[in-house]
Parts: C-alpha cells; sequence; structure tokens
C-alpha cells in the first residue's frame, strides 16, 4: 500500500534537521525525487528561520510545479494564477509594507506568461522578493519548450531539439533583470548544486527587501529528472555541466551596503 | 488695436469651453476676427469638434479637428493637430480652450509664441474659469491651494453654476469666493458669466461688483 | 498626514467637503473617486483605459491626503491581481476600467470568485467589440456578469445617475467585504464623463455602517505557534473536490441574492407595455414612460439595478400584472439584456419587442417612437 509506505518513510523525515519553518505536517512534500525545488525550498525556509521573520512572510507561488509549495511552509501562502504570483505580491506589499514578500515561480511563469510583470515589477524597484526556479522547461504540463529551454533540447513541443533560428536562445533572466532594475536591487543566479551559495544569495535577497532597499531576484538552476529523462548522475551532470555552460552563476547586482557578518 | 490673446484654464468641467466659445462670439458680434482653437489634449474628441461647423458658421475661425480627419487616427485620436502650434500666427483675435491635466499651463510650451509674444504690447492672458461648486475648488481654501498649484493667472472668471439646479444665490455666493480668491493672489476678477436667465436676474454686476457677462450653452451639443 | 499647499492642510478641506453635504457639479468619474474616499476604500490598482481615466487621476489626487494607496500598473491583469493581494491582507481595494481592459481583468475576477476574496470594479462601458470607441455602450453587461471560466459568482450594480454612482460605489464596497464576492459598479462612458450635481456625503452621517476589511493571509498572531498558517489555493485534483467547493458557493450565492437584489418597477393591472432598460438607458425609458403616461399611454417600466444577482421573480411578478403586457426591452447593446429578460420569462407568453442599438447613445424620444410604431415581433418563448 502506497499510504503505508508513505507512512513509514514519514517519520524519520520529519526530524530536527527540518527548518522550523517548514510544516512538518505536509512532508514528505509533493515533488518528484530529485527535483530542485525541495532543495530550493529548504535553503528559503532555513534563511526565514535565520532571519527570525516567519510571521512577516507572505508566500505566493505560481501555476506551474511551483504550486505544490502552497503548503509547504508554517507561514500565509497563496497560490495564483500562471504568471500572476509577482503581482498578487506586489499588491500585497503596497498594502502592508511591513509584509516580506515572497514570489516564488518557475521559468514559464516568470519569464514567459507573467514576463511583463517581472520586468515591470523589477523596474518600479517593487520591495518585494522574486524567486524563479529555472529547469529549462514547462514541467507541470508534461515536459514543453519554456524561453530557458537550451539550443538542441527536446521537449514536448519542440522534439526534434530547440531550433534557436526558430524559437531564440535561452532568456537570460537575471541579466535582463539586472539591466532594469534600479540601484538597490538584488540581482543572482544561484544552483541546487551550490546549496551553500544559494542560501547565501537568498539570505541576501530577502535581507534586501527587509532592509527597504528594492527589489530582489534570484534565478536557481533546478532539476527536473522526471521530464529530463534522467537517472541521478545525469541529472546532476546536465546541472552542472550543460545549464551552467547557458547560464552563469552569480550575483549581477548587489546593493552597497553589507549586512554585518557577510562577505560579498 | 492690439489683438485679444485669451487662454481659458481651470479645473476639469470648470466650464472652460463654454467660456471659451461665448468669449468667442462676443468678439465676433463686436466685429473682431477670431480665432477659436482646441488645445483640450485629453479628451480631444470630445470637446469642440462636433461643435466646429456650427461656431465656423457663426464667422469664428475654429482650430479643432474635424469628424472626418479622425477616421483611423486611433483610440482618442491624435490629439495635437499641427496647425495649433503656430495658432496665434493670425491676423485677430486668439481665444484658446485650454485642456484640464497636470500642469496644464506647460501645454502653451507647444504653441509658438504664447509664453512670450513678440512685440505690440501684446501678451497672452491665462483666464481661470472657477464654479464653486466642483468640489476641488468649493472653500476659499481649496481654492488658494489650486491656484498656488496652478500658478500665475491674469484673471479669474466666476463660473459657479450648478446645471439646471442653477440659482441667482449660488451665481452670488461664488462671486464672494471667487473675489476673495482673486484678491488674495492679486489679481482681477474678469466677470461672473451665467446663463441668460440668471444674467438678467443678476444685472450688471454681481454682489462684489464685478460685471456679468451672460452666456449660452453650445456643450450639449458636443457629447458632453 | 498628506501635503499642505500654500500652509492649507488638503485633508481637511477635502474632508469638509463630504461633511458639509452642498450640491456639486461633477463628472461621473470624479463622483466615484469621492466615493471610494467616503467608503474608506485603501488602495486602488489601476490601469489606463479611456473612458475611465478620471477616476485613477482623482483618486490619485485625493489618496496621499488621507494615507491611502495608488499603484499604475503594468496592464489590467497586474492591476487585478495586485487588488487580490491587498485584500488578502485585510485592505479594501479597488480598480476601474473599460472595454478591453475588462477583458483582461476577468482573470483576476475568476480567482476572486474562485477563492471569495472581496473587491470592487468600476466598469464604464466603451464601444465593443476590441477596441472599437471610447465613447460609450452596454455592451458589458454579460461580460461584465459572467465572464471568466466560471459561474459568474458576482454582483453587478448597474446605475442611472451620478447620485447612484455615489452610493452604489459606497454599497458595493460593503456588500464586497460582507458577501466575498467579486462586486461591480457597471457604468457606461456617458455617466463616466456627463455632468450633473450630486450631494457627496459621509456615509457614516447617513447611518451607513461601513463594513470592517478583515485580513484573510496574515491576520494577527505568529503562524504555527498562536495560530495555523493560513495556506490559500484555488486548484484542485479531483472533480469532487471542486464540486463540492462550488456547491457551498453557489448555496452561499443564493442565501447571499435576496440580501442584494434591486430594482425599480412601476406597473400596475391596467399597464399595457412595459419597457424593460438598466443604467443610463433606464433613465431615458422612465422619461419616455412618463411622457408617454402623458399622452394617455398605459406604459410601466422596469429597471433592473441589480443586474447580476437578477431581479427575476420581481420580473415575473410585474409581468404577471397583466396577461396581455407586452415588452419592450431597449439597450445600447445586442440583445445582452434581452436575454437575461427572456431566461427569467421563460415560459410566459407575452409579446416581446426590443430597441437594440449596440454602441449608440438611445434617447427618451427614440424610445417613444419605438414605442409609438410598435409592432409585435415575437414572443418570449
Amino acid at each position: 500500500m502506497r499510504e503505508s509506505g508513505r507512512m513509514v518513510i514519514r517519520e524519520p523525515l520529519v526530524n530536527e534537521n527540518m527548518p522550523l519553518s517548514w510544516r512538518k505536517e505536509t512532508k514528505p512534500h509533493r515533488f518528484c525525487p530529485g527535483c530542485g525545488h525541495g532543495i530550493a525550498l529548504k535553503a528559503l525556509g532555513e534563511v526565514v528561520d535565520e532571519l527570525g521573520i516567519l510571521d512577516q512572510v507572505l508566500y505566493g507561488c505560481d501555476i506551474g510545479c511551483s504550486l505544490l509549495s502552497w503548503d509547504f511552509f508554517n507561514f500565509d501562502s497563496i497560490q495564483t494564477h500562471h504568471g500572476r504570483t509577482i503581482p498578487v505580491i506586489v499588491g500585497a506589499k503596497r498594502a502592508r509594507p511591513e509584509t516580506v514578500g515572497i514570489a516564488y515561480m518557475g521559468d514559464g511563469g516568470g519569464y514567459a506568461i507573467g514576463a511583463q510583470h517581472l520586468v515591470n515589477a523589477a523596474q518600479r524597484g517593487e520591495q518585494i522578493t522574486a524567486i524563479l526556479a529555472n529547469n529549462t522547461l514547462y514541467a507541470m504540463t508534461g515536459g514543453q519548450m519554456a524561453p530557458t529551454t537550451l539550443p538542441g533540447q527536446k521537449t514536448g513541443t519542440s522534439p526534434y531539439g530547440r531550433e534557436v533560428t526558430k524559437t531564440g536562445l535561452p532568456l537570460q533572466g537575471p541579466e535582463l533583470v539586472a539591466a532594469i532594475a534600479p540601484e538597490g536591487s538584488y540581482v543572482a543566479r544561484a544552483t541546487v548544486g551550490e546549496y551553500q551559495q544559494l542560501k547565501k544569495y537568498l539570505k541576501k535577497a530577502l535581507d534586501n527587501q527587509i532592509a527597504g532597499r528594492g527589489f530582489s531576484f534570484v534565478e536557481v538552476l533546478s532539476t527536473c529528472p522526471t521530464n529530463w529523462r534522467t537517472n541521478a548522475k545525469q541529472t546532476w551532470a546536465f546541472l552542472q555541466g550543460e545549464m551552467a555552460r547557458h547560464f552563469k552563476v552569480g550575483e549581477f547586482r548587489a546593493a552597497e551596503t553589507i549586512p554585518a557578518g557577510e562577505e560579498r | 488695436m492690439p489683438r485679444i490673446l485669451e487662454a481659458y484654464v481651470g479645473e476639469y468641467a470648470s466650464g472652460k469651453s463654454e467660456n471659451a466659445i461665448n468669449r468667442s462670439l462676443r468678439l465676433v458680434k463686436a466685429g473682431r476676427r477670431v480665432r477659436l482653437v482646441d488645445l483640450d489634449l485629453v479628451e480631444p474628441t470630445y470637446t469642440l469638434r462636433p461643435l466646429k461647423r456650427k461656431l465656423e458658421a457663426k464667422g469664428i475661425q475654429v482650430l479643432a479637428w474635424e469628424t472626418r480627419e479622425l477616421i483611423g487616427l486611433g483610440e482618442a485620436a491624435i490629439p495635437f493637430k499641427k496647425e495649433m502650434g503656430s495658432a496665434l500666427a493670425f491676423a485677430g483675435d486668439v481665444i484658446i480652450d485650454l485642456g484640464y491635466g497636470v500642469e496644464g499651463r506647460r501645454l502653451l510650451n507647444l504653441i509658438a509664441g504664447s509664453l512670450s509674444p513678440a512685440g505690440r504690447g501684446e501678451s497672452l492672458q491665462l483666464i481661470m474659469v472657477v464654479n464653486t461648486t466642483r468640489p476641488v475648488t468649493s472653500s476659499l481654501p481649496l481654492l488658494l491651494a489650486y491656484l498656488a498649484e496652478f500658478g500665475p493667472v491674469d484673471g479669474l472668471i466666476n463660473n459657479t453654476h450648478l446645471g439646471e439646479e442653477t440659482t441667482v444665490e449660488l451665481i452670488q455666493e461664488g462671486a464672494g469666493l471667487v473675489t476673495a480668491a482673486a484678491r488674495r493672489v492679486g489679481c482681477p476678477v474678469v466677470a461672473t458669466t451665467a446663463l441668460r436667465p440668471y444674467a438678467r436676474q443678476l444685472g450688471p454686476v454681481d454682489r462684489m461688483a464685478n460685471p456679468v457677462w451672460p452666456i449660452e450653452r453650445y456643450m450639449p451639443d458636443a457629447f458632453w | 498626514m498628506g501635503r499642505k499647499i500654500a500652509n492649507i492642510q488638503l485633508s481637511e478641506e477635502y474632508e469638509g467637503v463630504l461633511r458639509k453635504e452642498q450640491r456639486s457639479f461633477m463628472t461621473g468619474n470624479e463622483v466615484v473617486a469621492w466615493a471610494a474616499l467616503a467608503a474608506k476604500a485603501d488602495f486602488m490598482y489601476g490601469y489606463p483605459i479611456t473612458p475611465q481615466n478620471e477616476i485613477m487621476h482623482y483618486w490619485a489626487r485625493l489618496a496621499p491626503h488621507f494615507g491611502r494607496g495608488f499603484l499604475q500598473t503594468e496592464d489590467e491583469m497586474s492591476a487585478g491581481f495586485a487588488m487580490l493581494g491587498g485584500a488578502l491582507v485585510g485592505k479594501k481595494t479597488f480598480s476601474a476600467t473599460a472595454g478591453p481592459g475588462n477583458v483582461l481583468m476577468q482573470e483576476p475576477i475568476s480567482m476572486a470568485e474562485m477563492m471569495r476574496i472581496p473587491g470592487v470594479w468600476i466598469i464604464q462601458q466603451r464601444g465593443g467589440p476590441s477596441t472599437a470607441t471610447v465613447i460609450y455602450s452596454q455592451q458589458e453587461l454579460r461580460l461584465t456578469t459572467t465572464g471568466g471560466n466560471g459561474e459568474g459568482l458576482r454582483i453587478v450594480y448597474s446605475t442611472a445617475s451620478h447620485q447612484e454612482l455615489f452610493e452604489y460605489t459606497i454599497k458595493a464596497f460593503n456588500t464586497a467585504w460582507q458577501y466575498r464576492f467579486p462586486t461591480f459598479v457597471l457604468g457606461d462612458g456617458y455617466q463616466a464623463k456627463m455632468r450633473e450635481a450630486v450631494t457627496l456625503f459621509r456615509p457614516e452621517a447617513r447611518g451607513w455602517r461601513l463594513i470592517p476589511a478583515e485580513p484573510i493571509l496574515r491576520p494577527p498572531g505568529v503562524p504555527a505557534r498562536d495560530r495555523d498558517p493560513v495556506h490559500l489555493r484555488n486548484t484542485f485534483n479531483i472533480e469532487e473536490e471542486l464540486y463540492d467547493r462550488l456547491v457551498d458557493q453557489l448555496a452561499a450565492y443564493d442565501r447571499m441574492t435576496a440580501e442584494v437584489i434591486e430594482w425599480e418597477a412601476e406597473v400596475s393591472p391596467e399597464t399595457e407595455l412595459l419597457l424593460v432598460a438598466h443604467g443610463i438607458v433606464a433613465r431615458a425609458a422612465k422619461q419616455a414612460q412618463e411622457n408617454l403616461n402623458r399622452q394617455g399611454k398605459k406604459v410601466g417600466y422596469f429597471r433592473p439595478i441589480t443586474v447580476r444577482p437578477f431581479p427575476g421573480s420581481a420580473l415575473r411578478q410585474a409581468v404577471a400584472a397583466n396577461p396581455n403586457l407586452r415588452l419592450l426591452v431597449v439597450e445600447s447593446a445586442h440583445g445582452q439584456l434581452l436575454a437575461l429578460v427572456k431566461a427569467e420569462l421563460y415560459g410566459f407568453t407575452n409579446p416581446l419587442d426590443s430597441l437594440l442599438r449596440p454602441g449608440v447613445g438611445i434617447t427618451a424620444e427614440e424610445i417613444e417612437e419605438a414605442v409609438t410604431q410598435h409592432g409585435q415581433k415575437e414572443a418570449v418563448s
């Protein structure tokens, strides 16, 4: 029985190593084995713990696999429409500025259907933190081509591989945001392959919002073995190899003021 | 004889267009050549355009869009007709209906010579039309704040009315308020304007001794 | 709070405008902005589209003096979703739109419907379909009442004067926050731009209780310590889960209906012809009715004020007053009100005619002419 199987693995998973901001009642989480979302959200949970902002956070998630995180945390959350998480969090933050607003989305939500919201929120310097998981495709709908799909990569809608002459090159999100966001913005690209760096970037992104400096945006290179059709070794190789070649990890915009005890 | 150059300015729906039209007609009746310019950039399609032919028949030269010119021009039409840039280049009086909006007076930057007209002692007079039943100009402090934000004007017109509910008392109250504001900012009250039946009851001057100018309504023939 | 200009505290002066209850000469769009102020709306999120722009202009002018907020977003979807964010954390939010903007706004409205998130939308109808005209129509009735991918669980007030625009905008905030269904004031380009006298007032001065907004997300307390975290979603995996949710919502909507429906009717057993119209056209219909009555014609009048939920039983009652009653439905659209009327009168056999002028204004004289030349075209069903 699947249910009893879950029960067996549930106990050891719910333990003191989980971030306090994780909602233990909803663990194990709903993501596929090997999915990068769990790692990104663990880092986010730990950062929220470290910053002690559990009661201030409003977390929004998109449609796409990110919606599976709707009850993932112990902070309040809203699952929105595809691409519309940024405006919902912007609206809440504008209405109650003491809120720490987090908009969590995938590459389809942030770079395709909701690209205008990302661009304009960044341009206006909205005091929210947008986190975008880039797994190079639309996962929840069964693996279609995304703005981030790599040249030649096969997906449901690029069955012979992405042809750059017809569908362009992978969108460079943080580079785009960094080019338009005003002074005080924080923009970075992290990867689930570098956990401590990922955590550090997420912490700086949230800290940037808490300090009222401006918009913060972190793209997280993530994994989708289910739609990549890759085993653990191949998944890791794709993330650290091909993806890393197309998407440069690092900070693109960082505020002038660095919180005490933090190195750049 | 110097030309009369006037721009009617003021709060949205205060009666700028009505006053500009009536002023133009008065001047035409006095035997003068008059050009009326529609510079309402917010609602270009709706102000003088529907009245253009009618006013031209009365002898005014009207610089405004014509219905047939607007076909295919976009949602609300291109608001600035290129001829308007040289609106003052006319051998006669020029009356400008200046649209409302933030920094409405800056629209004059678009008209050559309007901010510093050349020679012959001519200068463009900014006349602010005030209806004290408009909420944002309904008290002396609000009117003073409005004038402070707008910047200097050359005169005020009391155009206080409530549509069909207008009374002589209401117009007189408006006259008091507008005159008090004018004294505070140091400009004259050009007139109290009122529809003919009210003007008749008011007599030649209002209770503050400002001249009363009877006006006719033309704007109902426009959209609003 | 707020700015001073020439050493004048504008907030006090603006409060005074409401307190003094003077008659004011205004355009409909301004009236809406003042109504939102009087209703203690907290935040407007909007995107420019004619003919509603002055609602934003005046709100943007007034709001900072009262610590209220305004954000011009990148499009109507963003405005609508930002409204939902603001409402979720306990603020009274609103927007105004028209035409193609109303089409885009349907996406966030459908989320509001599903999640019972309150909000007020002012719709100033313009010509359609597509970009069409910025001027006027009643062609957004169907879209406003039942747009979106759902069941149209909304409340829509169709106004006919500036006084109504003021009062129903205030009422819309109460309805939205009391019942938690998206609530609309359905105006049009004529009402937006036309000028007439209106009395602004503080709702409290009339004994109107303003329903307070409560935070749905981020209510007081530390989540997981003082209270459970609030987790909201609009996605359901199985049919039955959605169905159960909708059954509850439809029941809540039905319970509310009797409390919110509003209409005007003038009909008697002698009435031979019933004019049916909504919004600004109802005003022309009322005038036509009075003129025709003066000529000795037995003409009645029915006007739904809530076009959703529709006052169906009141209409049926009016029609039942006289079995030989004829109906004339008048609207500036091609049969949008007519369809609602026919649906409500299913089973009746009264003759029914219509005067349909999509995207064009209708005067009392035109209605009188249609009545005079009235020929029976079709029966209700």
